[in-house]
């Protein structure tokens, strides 16, 4: 016998070890994947406290005067500091982005699962309708989506967070049907049935928990484009409104003045890239972590 | 012939679907708030106005009745209605500007194949050596930069830097090949590369694959050069897989322009959804975004019938 102890006897490996471990093993895209995303975090949680301006407060220094230690990211038309709003805005785009594609995520998944789950003329059905909504491209249908919406929620942080949410479930949908198909096949869904269960809670209980990594990966990938999603309807004027601090439409607003002041351009893209590329990180790690592939998100 | 009967379903398949789109589409505007007829008057428009405005657009024809209309008059006679703004046909106002932006995606095709073929190449050839790490790193942030970014970007580089370029990309009817190109660089250059990045990092992988297999080791035993074994047997095998990213790419056109073509105010289709939409233009709104549906539609089918075509199982199955 050897001296090493029976695996019984082992300890459970305390929980900051088992993350010591998992971190050790993770693959490089996903370290520096989690680590932009905890600096964007940390400074969109903790940014309006110590920003050294207001988000809407004017007059802080001469109108497009350029970098300086006092404005990092220059001073727009109207004087207001673009490193303030910048920080200010943080919260803003990262929370939409959070929100509208886990609303998504849930509509398409429960759609996609039962749809694959039932089959049949319902799922010829739906899928047929999920193809049609999937042809109208990305953005034209987002676009299409806040006119039918109205004047009246044009610009409001919900209607926005819906917009993704709405273009998204489609997509998602598709994933999760395709993920359900296979697991429909299996043994247990069939002793659930048996069993008596209906077909919510074998959605919920057998087929979700199976789907998960699936769903996991993308909902990675489409969170990774949600912020560009929403500057683009920003940059075109159907997502937030002035004077919101949202980057897209920063970009959009200081655009104009490029020939005064490039850099107040690109201090909100910058913020933007980086985050974008912090998603794409996470979530090309956390794929390979799950044993799956990435694919390019579908605009 | 399986190919045959495959690609007849195929295309009932994408008329099917674009029919359903056109309903929804439908329904999309239909329940836009607001009367058309008092948004085109203004608000002190009087009853009696009002109703002749209705009849004349045959607003108090039931919905689905003017939904079939709608429908039979795009397939039979090509016919979109008059847009409300300027009530000219719309086909009439499409016309020009999709003739436009087929230019301007003409010139972004023909910068996106090398843009996507060389560094791809490049990082097969390399592969896990520092060349192909570096250009996944630049492939990633490319990735990362959104469309609107990447143009503005460009612009600050090529017009308010170097100034080669111009800032605004208008057309006049009697620009000549030259100035056309002049205006077209820009804008171009920016769809090209955001549809590049994608084929290529999926060009990669595929070329990857390719050439670990037997009949590139046995290319390479015959004394083949590297770049011969490339370019003659390791790209067309591992152009039918990139088939399907091209018709997405193709089909991403259609946003990208809507980006593009209001970045540098460029007269095209793009521009000219937005301007329907932000106007509230409904007939406008409808032929555009049916029009860029179809575009999105036809490129998948075509995607499909190619790689029907170019599978040579279903070809001998014949």
């Amino acid at each position: 016998m050897s001296d090493s102890p029976q695996p019984d006897l082992v300890a459970p490996p305390s929980r900051r070890r088992a993350f010591g471990q998992f971190w050790r093993s993770a693959p490089t895209s996903f370290k520096a994947g989690t680590i932009v995303l905890l600096i964007h975090v940390l400074v969109a949680a903790t940014g309006p406290f110590w920003a050294p301006f207001g988000a809407g407060e004017m007059r802080t220094g001469v109108p497009l005067s350029g970098v300086s230690w006092l404005h990092p990211f220059g001073v727009d038309q109207l004087g207001r500091d673009v490193f303030s709003r910048v920080v200010h805005g943080g919260h803003i785009v990262i929370l939409l982005s959070l929100s509208g594609t886990l609303l998504g995520l849930v509509i398409g998944a429960v759609v996609g699962l039962l749809s694959g789950y039932w089959g049949g003329w319902v799922d010829e059905l739906l899928q047929r309708l999920l193809e049609a909504m999937i042809s109208i491209p990305f953005l034209v249908l987002a676009l299409l989506a806040v006119i039918t919406a109205g004047p009246q929620l044009s610009g409001s942080p919900v209607m926005v967070a819906l917009v993704v949410a709405f273009v998204y479930a489609p997509r998602i949908a598709r994933m999760a049907r395709a993920a359900a198909l296979d697991i429909v096949t299996r043994d247990y869904v069939l002793v659930a049935r048996l069993r008596g269960e209906s077909a919510w809670s074998i959605m919920r209980r057998e087929l979700l928990p199976n789907a998960s990594g699936v769903l996991l990966v993308e909902f990675a990938l489409r969170a990774g484009y949600a912020p560009v999603l929403i500057g683009s309807l920003g940059f075109l004027g159907f997502g937030m409104k002035p004077p919101t601090p949202e980057w897209g439409l920063m970009i959009a607003d200081n655009r104009q003045l490029i020939f005064a002041s490039p850099i107040t351009v690109l201090g909100p893209g910058l913020m933007l890239a980086t985050l974008v590329v912090g998603l794409n990180l996470f979530t090309e790690g956390l794929a390979r972590i799950l044993g799956r592939s990435t694919r390019p998100v579908a605009r | 012939m399986i190919a045959m009967r495959l690609i007849t379903g195929r295309l009932f398949f994408s008329l099917f679907t674009l029919v359903l789109v056109s309903a929804l589409i439908f329904i999309a505007i239909e329940i836009v708030p607001g009367d058309v007829a008092s948004r085109i008057l203004g608000r002190d428009a009087t009853p009696a106005l009002l109703a002749s405005v209705r009849e004349r657009m045959h607003l108090d024809v039931p919905p689905v009745e003017r939904y079939f209309n709608w429908l039979g008059n795009i397939a039979f006679h090509a016919d979109f209605g008059r847009a409300l703004t300027s009530d000219q046909p719309v086909g009439q106002i499409i016309a020009p500007k999709v003739l436009n932006t087929l230019k301007l995606a003409a010139v972004a095709f023909l910068l996106y194949l090398p843009l996507a073929l060389i560094p791809a190449a490049l990082q097969a050839l390399h592969r896990e050596r520092p060349l192909d790490h570096g250009l996944s790193v630049i492939n990633l942030v490319l990735l990362s930069i959104p469309d609107f970014l990447l143009g503005t970007i460009l612009m600050i580089l090529f017009v308010v830097n170097w100034q080669w370029f111009p800032a605004i990309a208008g057309l006049r009817d009697t620009a000549s090949l030259g100035q056309f190109l002049w205006a077209v660089t820009l804008p171009a250059l920016t769809l090209a590369i955001t549809m590049a990045v994608y084929a290529s990092r999926m060009l990669r992988d595929n070329l990857i694959e390719v050439l670990d297999a037997e009949y590139i080791r046995m290319a390479e035993l015959k004394g083949l050069s590297r770049l011969a074994v490339l370019l003659r047997h390791a790209l067309p095998n591992s152009l039918i897989p990139t088939l399907n990213v091209t018709a997405l790419n193709l089909a991403y056109i259609i946003g990208g322009v809507v980006i593009v073509e209001r970045l540098f105010t460029y007269p095209g289709f793009g521009s000219l959804m937005i301007d329907s939409l932000q106007l509230q233009d409904a007939p406008l709104v409808e032929a555009t975004v049916l029009i860029s549906a179809a575009i999105y539609i036809g490129a998948n089918l075509l995607a499909d019938i190619g790689a029907i075509l170019l599978n040579p199982r279903l070809r001998r199955a014949s």
